[in-house]
């Protein structure tokens, strides 16, 4: 071969290297994801599917029991559904509980010039806040100035008081939670967190855990006017 | 003639540069697959554990099926009931009724030089207080995007996803449903420097509308308690 045709050919070779390695540059400007944090992603889920299934088995077992009893014959049947109505009165703040938890008290802060004696007050959305993160840290049942906190319960803002299932409530006010007491604790408590944002506010914070809280039931228990069960649902 | 020999040994040249430099990437990415494999097996599992955990609800499902059947037999009409309207207010039963429907996407006002984008997205917050006035309204059940919540239900911004019942991220638009009074829900969302108001301010696109046959699914978390006793009967079931 004439060796002008060999160096047109290596150039060419050289141009197609280059042009291929330059679409390839502009294809991939960055990585998509970096791996690892969908690696911390999966394994996060991960567990949190294992500690839900954990809880389903126990319920399976639970479930299971129940309808063997109830096959026994009248009386067990009645046990059996009980049994089951007292579980989800617990589940929906029908039954007082008792157990581990914390306790947090926000007090306004006095302020002597001021016409109603306050500087600054916890407001509703303070203890909305309070209480979402609460159950965000796992808590199974929380009241707030003994007004148990259902599905249904509101905190709202009613001039100088909050209203929290209708009843009038003022400061201080004490929440109270179930739960593992580290976890409670540690959603509120830490830099940048809740309690430290409440108290730059000026409000009064202080946070303890407790051995044991005794929590009531929600007392007004009006049955849904609305809401039917749906007859085939999963 | 020659010069076409030329264009066509050039042309060559090109193709097969081309395709040695497409053979590298590959090579390359396969070097990067090793540890795309390590997360496609973790995808695998995590498929398996939620597999395993549908099962575990459908059974729950069917064993809730059957003891209702033995509740529908004729001397426990009362108890039966009692259970229906628990399970309502537990959450842990779908239920239909009517409602609205309220649906908050982010922002649509273009964001100024120098603010904070975040100021015009929807927020945990935001939805806590829709439920809040919802339920100061009466609502008796209620759910963000099919995911219902109940007294242990959390609204938790994480990124820019919404996390609820601990295990749901949902993304917007948000779509909250409730079943109550449609006219008193209504008006409490559309009070005078209500929650409306508040979130048209940062131009927070909520709209709400009127569901005569509204569904909210059962919630299918955890329905025990590693740490709340019942006091009646102590030593629990």
């Amino acid at each position: 071969m004439h060796p002008r045709y060999f160096s047109i050919a290596v150039v060419g070779l050289l141009l197609g290297l280059l042009v291929g390695f330059q679409v390839r540059l502009l294809e991939l400007p960055e990585p998509p994801l970096p791996p690892h944090d969908r690696g911390r992603i999966l394994t996060a889920e991960l567990r949190e599917l294992a500690l839900e299934r954990e809880s389903l088995s126990a319920e399976v077992r639970q479930m299971d029991n129940k309808v063997k009893t109830a096959r026994q014959g009248i009386e067990q049947a009645e046990f059996a559904l009980r049994a089951e109505i007292e579980k989800h009165m617990v589940l929906a703040g029908l039954t007082g509980v008792a157990g581990p938890g914390v306790e947090l008290i926000l007090h306004n802060v006095p302020g002597v010039d001021r016409p109603d004696g306050f500087l600054f007050t916890v407001r509703d959305e303070d203890l909305l806040r309070v209480v979402n993160e609460l159950r965000a840290a796992g808590a199974e049942a929380i009241a707030v100035n003994d007004q148990r906190m259902t599905a249904s319960s509101e905190i709202r803002q009613a001039g100088p008081f909050i209203n929290v299932n209708l009843e009038r409530v003022s400061a201080p006010y004490r929440i109270q939670a179930i739960g593992n007491p580290d976890d409670l604790v540690k959603a509120l408590e830490f830099p940048g967190g809740l309690a430290e944002t409440l108290r730059d506010w000026g409000i009064n914070v202080v946070i303890e855990t407790r051995t044991e809280l005794v929590l009531p039931a929600y007392l007004g228990r009006p049955r849904p006017e609305y809401a039917q069960p749906l007859r085939e649902g999963v | 003639m020659r010069s076409r020999f030329r264009w066509a040994l050039i042309i060559i040249g090109l193709v097969l540069g081309l395709m040695l430099s497409t053979q590298f990437r590959a090579q390359q990415e396969k070097v990067q697959t090793t540890t795309v494999q390590r997360i496609e097996q973790l995808a695998q599992e995590v498929e398996a554990s939620r597999a395993e955990r549908d099962a575990l609800r459908a059974r729950n499902t069917e064993l809730r099926n059957e003891l209702d059947q033995v509740a529908g037999e004729a001397p426990h009409g009362r108890l039966r009931n009692e259970l229906e309207t628990v399970r309502i207010q537990s959450g842990v039963s779908s239920v239909t009724g009517p409602g609205i429907e309220v649906v908050l996407s982010d922002s649509s006002l273009p964001s100024q030089m120098g603010q904070d984008p975040n100021l015009y997205v929807v927020h945990d917050e935001d939805l806590v207080r829709v439920l809040n006035e919802l339920r100061a309204a009466g609502a008796e059940a209620l759910a963000i995007n099919g995911e219902r919540i109940v007294a242990t239900s959390e609204v938790m911004c994480i990124g820019p996803a919404v996390r609820v019942n601990k295990t749901k991220r949902l993304t917007p638009p948000y779509v909250i449903t409730a079943i109550g009074n449609q006219d008193t829900m209504i008006a409490a969302l559309e009070m005078r420097d209500g929650v409306m108001d508040t979130l048209k301010y940062w131009g927070i696109q909520v709209t709400v509308r009127r569901v005569a046959e509204a569904g909210i699914p059962a919630y299918t978390g955890p329905t025990t308690f590693n740490y709340a006793r019942p006091l009646s009967r102590e030593g629990g079931s």
